[in-house]
């Protein structure tokens, strides 16, 4: 045989070998994700030129600038998706045009139209994408902006990104956000406690003792655990081990060896936790039963609650788990024997992946919804530890008593926040940005946020924290400063460069903002729920759930 | 041959949104920066930057310094680019693939930001001398070689003088795996460096030669063995390259077969790719965020118009956004003499008072009599390790001790 011949056909064509190194994160199902959708960023600035180039090179399916301006000097001067030549031409055509250059694949679109006239004569523009990004909106437009997408409970989520100098923030808005693949490192439950039929036979049927000393030293640890736990119930009434004897139960397992040296029987000591924790449904994964989408299932349901609807019916029946997970672990094991075990696991999670199909399919047909494609239903099962639900909420609809604990736990994140709130409240009343060190802007911004302050109720006695409250050192740095002047320390900075996007911060914001597109798209990887603030003076950011 | 871009090439407005941050102090900036022309003068005109990597960081870090005013910008790299480059390495298009990435990149940067002159070199960092990286202000590091860092961290410890300022050159090293990352800011001689930390670096996943051999298990037991064992035994000589798809469709045919044998699921030829090469997950996102603060920090220190990172920024995007700042300690091996003296100062359990320390008969700082106390007194600022060599022994003496104490010293 020659290996080589018979496997030129397998190697990759140009389009995975091109993404090669972003599917070995989110595979061909996240990548289909990005292919299929479309994202709207509003204005041609330099972080949203940022944004979209860690959307393009991935590969997202189309992508729209809608932006009305031309460029101007200092636009030329501080982003790299224009050209001096551009000066004076359409911001939305120069930098559509530089940005498809980097992947023949994406779609791009230059749309000249007014914003404005678009949320009044014709909202449902916005309908037609996946994901609404938006940097720096003056604060009227994006109140307008963001109620209409809020108003329209399918409507695509929407990124805000405000920024000014060293200093920036971005938050989500969505109603619910599912993920199937969380990625999370969650081990699922390979039922040790409660071994399926199958493999408390074949731990039950191997004797032990007549055993060679090299085969005994290649019981996979899943059977030593599973036999231990058999002889232990049956020396104590039928009841596995308390917490308190382990000891005994791990001395029992001891004294199975046959040599000192033989590692498997020490590796089922150190995952002795496996055998005598009951698998139960994930607590996590209970909660998620209740949510109203999954309870009441019409023909609008998405294949998630679908799925999740037929989960929770699953749960409700005989061994009341989770399906089984098919993927074993590595396990310190001749390949004969694992193998084996591995076979066993994947025959019961089959037989139980058919179980939840048919629980589906019974669903499916009383909710009136389109059946589930096999390889979607694959994906939910093998996940089904990690699933998750975020909760969202409307932007600019803060709320008091949250604000106050965030200003007790993240004084610094509040800070900065307020201090951002206060640039976009001031061109809002004054139709005007501050001026860069002007002294009377920044006496003015600071009111504003006096003012709101305490309206929400904050006076500097506040300051004292409760015993239970825990300060996120990591994200606010120094401790020694008050919040008061975390506050003044941004509001100075913000006024220092009340209209500069700088291009190191715009690049940094086009990471992030593009990491959740990509995990808000692909529904892979958790994305943040609450507001993201990041200060580059101190280097630091931190998420506060305002 | 001096060609460096004068303010001509800018025009009206270029800067504007820089200009709001080095016109002006902000809250937090030192009181000695020299806000306005003075400090746009050094960054524009004065500043000599080295970029090591024109890869998925190194051209995020060509094109942000480039926008952010640095206009005597170098660039090494040994690399060509490869096809599998262009999901995230933004300054290079399918015509280019092959070509060297340095060259590329820096055609591509002074095209696109006129009047940045920035200069690449195609081969190794080791073929540079101490001469050559010491005409630079900074040295940012975007590389994926730990082996390559190393070097980059030694050559430029080894070249700062505590005394003569303008020897200490900044190192900000990044580096990116998946949706992690991290950022940091090396001072060399002063601050933790990268030496003190490869003790966080995640261990390589090795398989025991027997499991390879005799108990395959996993997939990537099947393609260990074709790559490990098979290849040398049927190849003989010739060297297995892991960038040839011929040579990896060859393991992952021998690898196939193995796995058929044992009954063994999941060989592809993409595990066997990723398995040979050891291939780290890597897109243009989170070399954005790394690279960016990477730059924020050349720009901090540059221009002093904020504080710079002190000394590590890691990053976790995969849950929401977790990042955390801290400063990583020195490790021992970069105690100097006086933090020494000190540590065996608070030693509760040695007792000694004002200890002389020497290594065999050389002494290292002596306490009495005063003629060779302020004969030894300039040891106190030196390295423990540029002294005393790994293994052996400091030996303590003090009026306190009744006998010497020795102590075996050990770098971790």
């Amino acid at each position: 045989m020659d290996p080589a011949s018979t496997s030129k056909s397998e190697q990759p064509d140009s389009h995975t070998r091109r993404y090669d190194r972003q599917l070995r994160l989110w595979a061909a199902s996240g990548q289909q994700a990005l292919e299929l959708s479309r994202v709207l960023v509003i204005s041609g600035s330099a972080t949203s030129t940022s944004i979209l180039k860690n959307l393009v090179l991935p590969g997202i399916g189309q992508f729209t600038i809608l932006d009305s301006a031309r460029v101007t000097p200092q636009d030329a001067g501080n982003n790299f998706f224009l050209h001096r030549d551009s000066i004076g031409k359409s911001r939305a055509e120069e930098s559509v045009r530089f940005l498809l250059e980097l992947n023949d694949s994406v779609k791009g679109t230059a749309d000249t139209s007014d914003l404005a006239s678009i949320l009044d004569e014709r909202p449902q523009y916005l309908k037609s994408f996946t994901l609404v990004i938006a940097h720096n909106l003056r604060e009227l437009t994006l109140k307008k902006l963001s109620s209409i997408l809020w108003g329209d409970i399918s409507g695509p989520p929407l990124i805000v990104v405000r920024s000014a100098g060293f200093l920036a923030e971005f938050s989500i808005q969505f109603h619910e956000h599912t993920i199937m693949d969380s990625h999370t490192d969650d081990i699922p439950s390979y039922r040790l406690d409660n071994a399926f039929p199958a493999l408390a036979k074949h731990a039950l049927d191997l004797d032990f003792d007549a055993l060679d000393v090299t085969d005994h030293a290649h019981i996979p640890y899943f059977v030593i655990l599973v036999r231990a736990l058999h002889d232990w119930k049956q020396a104590h009434g039928g009841k596995a081990p308390e917490y308190k004897q382990l000891k005994d139960f791990k001395a029992q397992i001891l004294r199975m060896k046959k040599k000192e040296d033989e590692e498997n029987f020490d590796e089922a000591i150190t995952q002795v936790f496996k055998a005598y924790q009951k698998t139960t449904v994930p607590s996590e994964i209970r909660a998620l039963f209740s949510n109203p989408s999954c309870v009441n299932l019409d023909e609008s349901s998405s294949p998630f609650f679908v799925m999740l609807h037929a989960l929770d019916l699953f749960t409700r029946k005989e061994p009341y788990t989770l399906p089984l997970s098919p993927k074993l672990p590595d396990i310190k094991s001749d390949t004969v024997n694992y193998i084996h075990l591995q076979g066993l696991y994947k025959a019961q999670a089959n037989a139980e992946k058919a179980e939840f199909t048919r629980i589906l399919e019974e669903v499916v047909a009383k909710a009136g919804v389109a059946p589930v494609p096999s390889s979607v239903i694959d994906e939910f099962v093998r996940n089904c530890h990690q699933l998750k639900i975020l909760k969202g909420k409307q932007w600019d609809q803060d709320d008091n008593s949250a604000l106050l604990e965030a200003i007790a736990t993240n004084p610094a994140q509040v800070g900065t926040h307020l201090a951002l709130s206060a640039l976009f409240a001031f061109e809002a009343a004054h139709k005007r940005w501050p001026l860069p060190g002007s002294e009377a802007d920044l006496a003015v911004a600071q009111e504003w946020i006096d003012a709101k302050l305490s309206a929400a109720g904050w006076n500097e006695e506040s300051v004292v924290q409760d015993d239970g409250t825990q300060v996120d050192e990591a994200a606010t740095g120094p401790q020694s400063l008050t919040f008061r002047e975390h506050v003044s320390n941004a509001m100075g900075e913000i006024i220092r460069a009340p209209t500069a996007d700088l291009p190191t911060t715009a690049a940094l914001l086009g990471g992030f903002i593009a990491q959740e597109a990509i995990k808000l798209i692909t529904r892979q990887y958790v994305p943040i729920n609450g507001v993201c603030v990041i200060d580059l003076i101190s280097s630091t950011t931190g998420t506060i759930k305002i | 041959m001096s060609q460096i871009p004068t303010a001509n090439a800018d025009w009206p407005e270029r800067y504007y949104h820089l200009d709001q941050i080095l016109d002006r102090p902000g809250p937090r900036t030192d009181e000695a920066f020299p806000a306005g022309d003075q400090v746009k003068e050094f960054l524009r005109e004065g500043c000599k930057i080295l970029v090591i990597g024109a890869g998925g960081l190194g051209c995020e870090i060509l094109a942000n310094l480039a926008l952010s005013g640095f206009k005597d910008i170098h660039v090494i790299d040994m690399d060509t680019i490869d096809i599998s480059n262009l999901n995230r390495q933004f300054l290079f298009r399918p015509k280019d693939v092959g070509k060297p990435k340095a060259t590329v990149a820096a055609a591509f940067v002074m095209d696109r930001v006129p009047g940045v002159k920035v200069t690449p070199y195609y081969g190794k960092i080791q073929d540079k001398d101490d001469d050559y990286y010491m005409q630079f202000n900074l040295v940012i590091c975007g590389l994926d070689s730990i082996e390559a860092r190393r070097w980059m961290n030694a050559t430029l410890v080894g070249m700062a003088d505590p005394d003569v300022p303008e020897t200490i050159k900044p190192l900000i090293d990044g580096g990116t795996e998946g949706f992690k990352g991290q950022a940091r800011v090396i001072i060399p001689g002063l601050s933790s460096c990268y030496e003190c930390s490869l003790d966080m670096l995640n261990k390589q996943t090795a398989f025991p030669i027997c499991t390879i051999a005799n108990t395959p298990r996993q997939p990537e037991h099947c393609i260990e063995w074709a790559s490990v064992l098979e290849w040398p035994r049927i190849k003989g000589d010739l060297k297995l390259d892991t960038d040839d798809p011929d040579h990896i469709s060859w393991l992952y045919g021998v690898a196939s077969a193995r796995a058929q044998e044992f009954k063994i699921e999941g060989v592809t030829w993409s595990l066997t790719q990723g398995v040979v090469k050891n291939i780290i997950p890597a897109i243009a996102s989170t070399n954005a965020i790394i690279a960016a603060s990477c730059c924020t920090e050349a720009l901090k220190i540059a221009t002093t118009s904020a504080p710079y990172l002190d000394n590590y920024f890691m990053l976790i995007g995969t849950e929401g956004v977790y990042s955390f700042t801290f400063q990583h300690e020195r490790k021992p091996d970069y105690l100097i003499v006086e933090e020494f003296l000190d540590w065996l100062l608070e030693k509760q359990d040695i007792q000694a008072k004002k200890p002389s320390l020497s290594y065999g008969n050389t002494p290292i700082y002596l306490q009495a009599p005063p003629q060779l106390e302020q004969a030894t007194r300039k040891n106190l600022q030196r390295k423990v390790s540029e002294i005393v060599p790994a293994g052996n022994e400091i030996t303590v003496t003090s009026v306190s001790l009744p006998f010497s104490l020795t102590l075996k010293v050990e770098y971790v």
